[in-house]
Formats: structure tokens, sequence, C-alpha cells
């Protein structure tokens, strides 16, 4: 391989383990938010201990959301610095906006809800989870505003090679931005719902003590994935009409469109292959939407069962099924992903700049290298992350640190988390 | 003004960063059995992640306020930028993962991770700085002058930590966090040593070429006013945060929930 695919596969590794750990992690902070809001509205203590472990799950998560995060702020400058070189000048901006608006003030109020159960008020508490969940809707649209441009370039004029802002308005309302963002969003609500699903349909299988807590958390889990799903597929179809035409060309396998904008390309750009590999763009998609498809149906079958007392209490198959949905909403997450920005290549920024040309000025060796290291890193994490949730889930809320009260006799309390 | 934003949160990561990875760094001498080490842990993971922060809003304002420079410096320092990261990583998930598992093991594995990981990226700080400071600033320095400075930057960040320790500590741990900070105080090192962080962090911003790649004008005419606005508001919640996590009271607020439960 060279160091373009090099670059290339490493971007894709980052990027993809992040957004694995991020969809859970905004779809659960919106979760817990919502139950800790009932649990402060009523003092409902089923309620405050649902926060409390889901709380716990979504912090494990977080932990793995963030370290992948670090990386992908430092990445482009590492390896795709042609692209800031070019580029910057509009879409750095919103990057920038992303560090400081949501980053910072995510993290910040993250430890201020971890560690300040029990001090502060518990109105400031809900607050600071409510900061965290909408700086994580900030984070993802700014994110998807130097995404959307990348896929959609506007507001700019190219002036002595690079990009000049000329329409701030039009890049922050960029439609592949807006929309792309609340498809995500939604879809990140699939995410975390199936999880809460999930897990709760294993203790009620396994018939743990805890039958009233895991009933009402399977009822929220299952009545919002459906609306969420629908939601999610709107906003998603709704892109359809922007995607590029080599894109769209790609995903419906039309040799004759693309013969004719292969054509068109090298008039206007100059000899290359200007095409997307269609084999990965067709297969995101069709993976993408099977897994819906069949995430839909099982959705409305959930929603029937979930109004039967008496199946939400004993109907063990469907526990088991529950619990195997689990993985499916990551797997439309990744593949919707490989078909976006599969599919945009070999541009970086669409008809502006090729992949090729953004890539830095370093070694294969030292691409290599770093490929081979944060791969191996990111793979402990998702086993590590995977195990640790496991691990928590299986547990059950007796076993939560995080908020806990009464502390182990030590001679000296120590927060935990 | 680009500059003094930049300036400000750099100076911020590595007077607040630098002091939870110098304690990092200093963990098996200030912990010597496994519950001093839970102890001294616990005087920095409530404020590691409000922490680090103040380094990604670095990346940030690099980012959409200086793009040339930084595509310029991360791919020109590639290798000490991975290696940043790396120990970045380690050190982040061993600080986040500690309490997760009740085992003995797990937890020295952490504690080893933490250690690890914190002396990769004091290190890669000072390959990086060592470099700044004589001068290179898109390659890794390779000169014998990085034998001197890394030393010096890795003891800057120790010291640094120890006085935070010392601050945080009580009992024989702070004796022991402040046997080597010297006679002067710890409150009175941990200025010294924020200032020396302060210095080395606008003198190696006085050898990087940040006026001649500042971002377009009509970019910077919305970049700067927002930052100029959300950067009090930032400061207001992290004010926020340490004033919760320094507090004297805690002990006893706590222990009074104890008993009450």
């Amino acid at each position: 391989m060279d160091t373009l695919d090099l670059a290339r596969l490493q971007f894709a590794l980052t990027a993809g383990s992040h957004f694995l750990f991020v969809s859970l992690t905004i779809g659960l902070a919106t979760l817990v938010a919502v139950v800790q809001t009932w649990a402060t509205l009523t003092r409902s203590p089923v309620h405050e201990r649902m926060t409390r472990f889901w709380g716990q799950l979504y912090v494990i998560n977080y932990a793995m959301g963030i370290v992948t995060g670090l990386v992908m702020e430092f990445q482009i400058g590492l390896t795709w610095s042609g692209l800031t070189h070019f580029a910057g000048n509009v879409f750095g901006g919103a990057l920038a906006m992303e560090t400081l608006m949501a980053f910072f003030v995510e993290s910040t109020f993250l430890a201020i809800w971890i560690f300040g159960w029990n001090r502060l008020n518990r109105w400031v508490h809900l607050a600071a989870l409510w900061v965290v969940t909408i700086t994580a809707y900030a984070s993802a649209y700014w994110i998807l505003v130097s995404n959307g441009f990348l896929q959609n370039p506007v507001g700019y004029r190219v002036v002595d090679g690079v990009l000049r802002l000329t329409d701030a308005a039009a890049v922050l309302t960029n439609p592949a931005a807006v929309r792309a963002f609340l498809h995500i969003l939604c879809g990140s609500l699939v995410v975390a719902a199936c999880f809460m699903a999930g897990v709760s349909a294993y203790h009620l299988r396994r018939r743990t003590g805890e039958q009233e807590f895991f009933r009402k958390s399977l009822r929220i889990g299952v009545s919002v994935t459906l609306p969420a799903l629908v939601a999610t597929a709107s906003f998603g179809g709704v892109q359809f009409d922007l995607l590029q035409p080599t894109k769209l060309a790609a995903y419906q396998g039309d040799t004759e469109m693309m013969t004719r904008l292969q054509a068109e390309m090298t008039a206007a750009h100059g000899p290359g292959d200007y095409l997307p590999p269609t084999g990965l763009v067709m297969g995101g998609a069709i993976v993408m939407l099977l897994v819906f498809a069949v995430l839909l149906f099982m959705s409305m079958a959930n929603f029937l069962l979930m109004m039967l007392p008496a199946a939400v209490r004993r109907f063990r198959l469907w526990h088991v099924l529950l619990t195997a949905m689990i993985p499916l909403p990551f797997v439309s997450m990744l593949a919707g992903w490989v078909f976006r920005e599969v599919g945009r290549q070999p541009w970086v920024v669409y008809g502006l700049l090729t992949t090729e040309q953004a890539l830095s000025d370093v070694s294969p060796a030292a691409v290599r290298l770093s490929l081979i290291a944060f791969g191996a890193l990111f793979g402990v994490l998702i086993v590590l992350n995977t195990w640790l949730l496991a691990r928590h889930a299986r547990r059950g809320p007796d076993a939560v640190a995080i908020g806990r009260t009464s502390l182990p006799a030590e001679p000296a309390p120590v927060i935990a988390f | 003004m680009e500059i003094l934003l930049l300036a400000f949160y750099a100076v911020g990561y590595f007077v607040l960063g630098g002091a939870d990875i110098g304690v990092g760094m200093l963990l098996p001498y200030l912990g010597r059995t496994a519950d001093e080490r839970r102890r001294v842990l616990s005087t920095i993971t409530p404020l590691f992640l409000g922490n680090e922060v103040w380094l990604v809003a670095v990346a940030g304002v690099l980012t959409g306020a200086f793009p040339l420079l930084e595509g310029r410096l991360l791919s020109g320092l590639y290798p000490v930028v991975v290696t940043l990261l790396i120990g970045w990583i380690v050190r982040d998930v061993g600080l986040w993962t500690r309490g997760r598992v009740d085992w003995a093991a797990w937890r020295a594995m952490c504690d080893t991770a933490v250690v690890a990981g914190s002396w990769t990226v004091v290190l890669s700080w000072g390959w990086m700085f060592a470099g700044f400071l004589s001068g290179v600033v898109d390659r890794p320095l390779t000169e014998p002058v990085a034998l001197l400075g890394i030393p010096a930057i890795a003891v800057l960040f120790a010291t640094h930590g120890l006085a935070f320790a010392a601050l945080r500590l009580r009992g024989r741990l702070r004796t022991r966090a402040r046997g080597l900070s010297g006679t002067s105080g710890a409150g009175v090192t941990f200025a010294l040593t924020s200032g020396g962080m302060a210095l080395l962090c606008v003198s190696a911003g006085l050898r990087l070429p940040l006026a001649q790649t500042t971002a377009d004008p009509a970019t910077l005419a919305l970049l700067t006013p927002a930052l100029l606005v959300l950067t009090p508001l930032l400061v207001a919640a992290q004010v926020c945060m340490w004033w919760m996590f320094t507090r004297p009271a805690d002990a006893h607020t706590l222990r009074n929930m104890e008993t009450s439960n």
C-alpha cells in the first residue's frame, strides 16, 4: 500500500471507531437526561436509580468516545495538511467552534455531572447533564458543517489557489450538513434506545431482582426506537437528492452515467479516475438499508409486544431477540458512513481537491507505523469498551459506582465514578 | 488577538493539565501502596478531563485561525505528535477505567498505564518544545540539544505535579510530596512552576511563524469575535468545576452523607 492508502485507512479507522462510540454517547445522553428530568420532577426512586445505572454505562462509553475524539482532532493536520492549506479558511472555523463550544463545554460539564452527584443542588445537577447533551448535539452539528462542506462546497471563492469564505450563512445552513446532522442525531437515538431495550431484556429474561426497573427501561427503549427509526430514514431519504452525481451513479451501478461523468470530469480537471469504488459504495448503502428494514419490522413488532404486560414480563424468546438487536444499529451507522465518505472519493472537497492532493508530506514508513499503533490501540479500546459495558450492564443497578451515596468505610472519602 | 487566544489556551493547558500529568509521572513515588495510589489519583481524576480540553481548544484555535501552521506543525512533527497522542490515550484509559473493575491486578495495570502514558506525554512535549526553542519547527529535533531540553522540561512537569500534589494531599502523602518541592511551601513552588510553564509556551510561541500563518481576514472577522464571546463562558465553567473539586468542605459533606444513609 502507498502512503495515500495507509493514510486513508488510518483516517477511516480513527473516524470509524470514534463514530461507533459517539453514536451511542449522543443517544444515551439524551435518554439519561430525560430519565433524570423525570426523576428530578417526581423524586421517583426507581428513576433516580435508572439515571445512575444508564448514566454509568453512558460514562464508560463516553471515555472511549473522547479518547478516539482526541486523535480525530489532530488527524486532519497530521495526514491531510493539504486540506487545511487549501480549505482551512472555510471549514477550519467550524472545527474550531466544535472544540471550544462543544468539546470543551461538554467535557467540563460532564466532569461536573459525574462528580457533582450529591454535592450539587439536584436541579443544578440536572442542568449540567442537559448542557452535556446539548453540547454533544452542537459537536455533531459543527463536525457535520465541516463534513457537509467537503461533500457539497458552498459559500467560498478560490483566490490564489486557496479557498476564501464568502458566505458563512451558506456554510452553516448547507443542506448537506443540516440533513445529515438530523439523520445522525436520530440514528444515535436508535442506537441508544436499542441498547437500553436489549440490556433491559437481558435482565428480564434472567429474571434478576430488578423487574420494575427493567420493565420501565425496556418500554423507554422500545418506544423510542420506532419513531427515531422512522425519523432517521426520513432525514436519510431527503439526502438522496443531494448526492454527488458520481456517488449516485456508483450506488445505482449505472455504468452509462459513470462513463459520462468520468468523461465530463476528465474534461474539466484533466486525466484521472474520478469514480468512487462501486463495490464499497453500493455495499455500504445496501447494508445500511437492509439493516434498517430488519430494524423497522422488528421495532413495529416490539412496539406492539411492549403493550402486553405479560410479554414484557415473560416472553423470553422476545427478550433474546431484543438483546440480539443491540449491534444492528451500529452496523447500519457504520455502513451509512462508508456510503457517504467512500462515495465522495477521489475527492476530499468534492470537485475542488482530491484526496491525493490533500495528503501531507509524510513517509509511508511513518504512516505504516502509526497505523499499526493506532489500529492496535483502537482494537483494544473497542474490545475493552464492549467488555466493560457488558460487565456493568450484567451486574445491574446495585453495582453502580457513579453517584453512590454511601461510600465504603475508608479513612478519607474518595470520589468514585 | 488570535495569537493571544492561542497563548491563553496553551498556557491554560500547560498549567492545569501539566499539574495532573506531573502527578501521573510521580505516582510510583507518591503512592507506595495500592491505597495510597488511589488517594493520589483521586486528586486528579475529577479534573483531568476538564484540564485536557484546554489542549483540544489549542488544536481548535490552530485549525480555525492558523490553518497553514496547523498542517505544517502536525505533519512536520508527525512522529512526535503520534507518540504524544498514544501516550495521552493510554494515560486517559488508565484513569477512566481504573475504578471500573474491582481486581488488584486491574488497578495495577491501570496505574502502570497512567505512569507510562504520563511519561510518554511529557517526553513528547519535551521533544517538541526543545525543537521549538532551538528554532526547529517543522521536523522532529534530532540534534544533541534535545538531550538537554527534554529532561529539563520533564523536570518542570514533575516539579509542577509535585507542588500540585502537595497542595491537594493530606497527611503522610503530603509530607512526601513536599519533600522534593523544597521548603518554600507548595503554593510558592506551584506559582513558580506555573510561571515556568507560561514562559515555556510564550518562548515557543515567539519561535513559531504565527503572524504569517493566520487565516484569511474574512474568516477571522467571524471566528475571532465568536471565540472572544465564548472564552469567558468557558473560563466560568472551569472556575465552577475547580471550585467544586477543591473546596475543603468536600470530605465533611461526603462523610455527612455517609452517616445519613
